[in-house]
């Protein structure tokens, strides 16, 4: 029974230019994402990445389609759904002038609940930042710091969007590590990503999306083994990249 | 609202009070007005400058000249007809009055020319009875003669009314809208564009608890900035609070709802930052100078009365007044009481009804 079902998932917003008309952000997506896996979602901006993360949040109104959280409907009951998901947005930004030991006692106290934010920043490594305020943090440690705050109420499924994104090498395969280790722990992971090695190396299954449509979803070998260009150079070394590029185009996204 | 209302409001307490810096410039501009018009109001009125061109020198003239000398409502400065024209034009003087050849004797008549400036006509209106009767008293104490009436000037209300007395009330509402709608409305346009609230709302907060919990820290941070203004004009600047404080920090509560309530309508309507500020502008500017802040409704132009009274601003800065500069309590102004009360209704639903967290408008 897969922890996460998505049918026919839509979002429609007004095409920039022409408010009067409608266009589909996200168009008929269904995903059935496993309770313990590290799930990725590609594709290039504008793909629809967010948009689908965001509705399965809350966060976004659900156009048409349905989705479901460990039995709870998100479109119905979002705030049981609130309750058992973690969120890192893109955005990760916070209060001026409160610590992070502050602010994760905060996110507590939004679920209701008296959380050790010391414990909690053990997590993500950041106990000696404790009394630091968000601003004083580098890439990686924001990120980290955003998933800490997303673990306040031991969410059962994770959603990270884009979380290594503008990270230097070390920070990304630091945040990786982070990510691997949150998932022996039985939790449930979606990311979306631009990085082909991130998804290569960090995701059990992924989900290639263009235009607002999912185009590919198996496993990183599997889509290697079906997509990737021929005649391969090195035919045991194709990439992901090669896929994703084969799927999308060479088109330049904005 | 909830419990966790409370933590929210606990929590912004903190984060406000720790951002000095803007609460030091929200009081910096009303305090320097204070301390400006303190100054001001505590001066004396200068002396009118009286120019005198005397074309017959002698005793009389000399006595009424030196009695005017004598009179501190002038200075007086002696001149030939050409230069003390050249002063009222240039501004240094206010009058130049002219002694006839013919002022030699007391018991003719004699006509006194007097030169003015007509860009000072205003001002003339005040300055003549004071002129003519100074120079009644001259001709009395010259010719030694009793004045047949004398007036004692007995003040009803016992206690001067100075500009301060009136502005400062004014001030403190005025200085209320500013905070709260900065408060409010610039401070979710900020958190949205940060995606500060999206990050709030994807926990399982309610907007309510969030509304409450800010409207709650916000209101506790207007009545401390109030309370530091309104402790400068008490203990420094002598203004007298008649009524009781009581009933002027009920009001200043009141009127806190009501423009924090607008600033969240105007933080729902606002996508930016820039447009926060223009559409606050849009708000605050016509408030400023429409509900008697700096001088009385009456003195608009009757056709722009009736709207300005039923500003909020109106409301808050006249019932602060009615209490603090003549002691009324809050069953005697029901008219404003009414207006606050209302315009509390009319900003709360606004501001729940429209309030947006969801999506940064594209």
């Amino acid at each position: 029974m897969p922890i996460i079902q998505v049918c026919k998932l839509v979002k429609r917003y007004p095409r920039p230019g022409n408010k009067a008309e409608l266009f589909e952000a996200v168009s008929d997506v269904s995903l059935q994402i496993e309770a313990g896996e590290i799930y990725g979602i590609l594709g290039p901006n504008g793909a629809g990445k967010t948009t689908t993360l965001e509705m399965l949040e809350g966060l976004t109104d659900i156009d048409g389609g349905e989705a479901y959280i460990d039995g709870h409907c998100v479109n119905s009951k979002p705030y049981d759904v609130k309750k058992i998901i973690g969120v890192q947005l893109q955005a990760n930004e916070y209060f001026d002038n409160l610590s992070l030991r502050e602010l994760i006692t905060l996110f507590g106290s939004l679920y209701r609940r008296q959380i050790d934010p010391l414990e909690m920043l053990s997590r993500v490594h950041l106990t000696e930042k404790a009394d630091a305020r968000p601003a004083s943090l580098s890439g990686g440690q924001k990120q980290r710091f955003s998933i800490a705050c997303a673990l306040v109420n031991d969410p059962k499924v994770l959603f990270l969007d884009e979380p290594t994104t503008g990270l230097d090498p070390q920070a990304k395969r630091n945040l990786w590590n982070l990510v691997r280790e949150l998932n022996r722990t039985g939790m449930t992971i979606v990311l979306t990503t631009h990085n082909m090695e991130e998804a290569e190396s960090l995701c059990q299954r992924i989900a290639i999306m263009d235009h607002g449509k999912v185009i590919a979803e198996d496993t990183p070998g599997r889509l290697i083994q079906q997509h990737a260009p021929e005649p391969p150079q090195a035919p045991l070394h194709g990439s992901l990249e090669d896929v994703f590029l084969v799927l999308t185009g060479h088109g330049l996204r904005d | 609202m909830s419990p966790l209302a409370f933590t929210i409001a606990h929590t912004l307490t903190k984060i406000f009070l720790r951002d000095r810096q803007t609460i030091i410039f929200s009081l910096l501009f009303p305090v320097i007005f204070m301390v400006v018009f303190g100054f001001v109001g505590n001066q004396d009125q200068d002396p009118i400058k009286l120019g005198i061109v005397n074309n017959a020198p002698g005793s009389l003239s000399d006595d009424f000249i030196e009695i005017l000398e004598t009179n501190p409502l002038f200075s007086v400065s002696e001149g030939d007809e050409t230069s003390m024209r050249q002063a009222l034009i240039s501004g240094r003087m206010t009058l130049v009055l002219t002694l006839p050849a013919e002022f030699q004797e007391t018991d003719s008549s004699v006509e006194l020319g007097l030169l003015v400036d007509a860009a000072q006509v205003q001002q003339l209106n005040l300055i003549m009875p004071v002129l003519e009767q100074s120079l009644l008293a001259v001709e009395r104490q010259l010719r030694n003669s009793e004045a047949l009436f004398t007036l004692t000037i007995e003040d009803v209300q016992s206690r001067s009314q100075r500009y301060l007395d009136f502005l400062i009330p004014g001030l403190l509402a005025f200085t209320l809208m500013q905070i709260s709608i900065a408060g409010s409305g610039f401070n979710i346009v900020e958190y949205r564009r940060k995606g500060i609230l999206k990050r709030l709302f994807v926990t399982p907060l309610q907007p309510g608890d969030f509304i409450s919990g800010i409207v709650m820290s916000r209101i506790i941070l207007c009545i401390m900035q109030i309370s530091v203004l309104l402790g400068i004009a008490v203990f420094f600047l002598d203004v007298i609070v008649l009524g009781s404080y009581l009933s002027l920090f009920v009001i200043i509560f009141l009127g806190a709802i009501i423009f924090l309530c607008i600033g969240f309508l105007l933080g729902s309507l606002a996508k930016t930052q820039q447009s926060i500020q223009a559409i606050g502008n849009l708000v605050i500017f016509p408030q400023i100078f429409l509900s008697g802040i700096f001088y009385p409704i009456e003195s608009l132009p009757n056709f722009m009365q009736p709207l300005a009274t039923v500003l909020p601003l109106s409301f808050v800065a006249n019932a602060l007044r009615e209490i603090a500069n003549n002691g009324a309590g809050l069953m005697e102004i029901p008219v404003d009481m009414v207006g606050i009360l209302v315009w509390v209704a009319i900003s709360f639903v606004a501001a729940t009804r429209f309030f947006v967290w969801k999506e940064v408008a594209a």
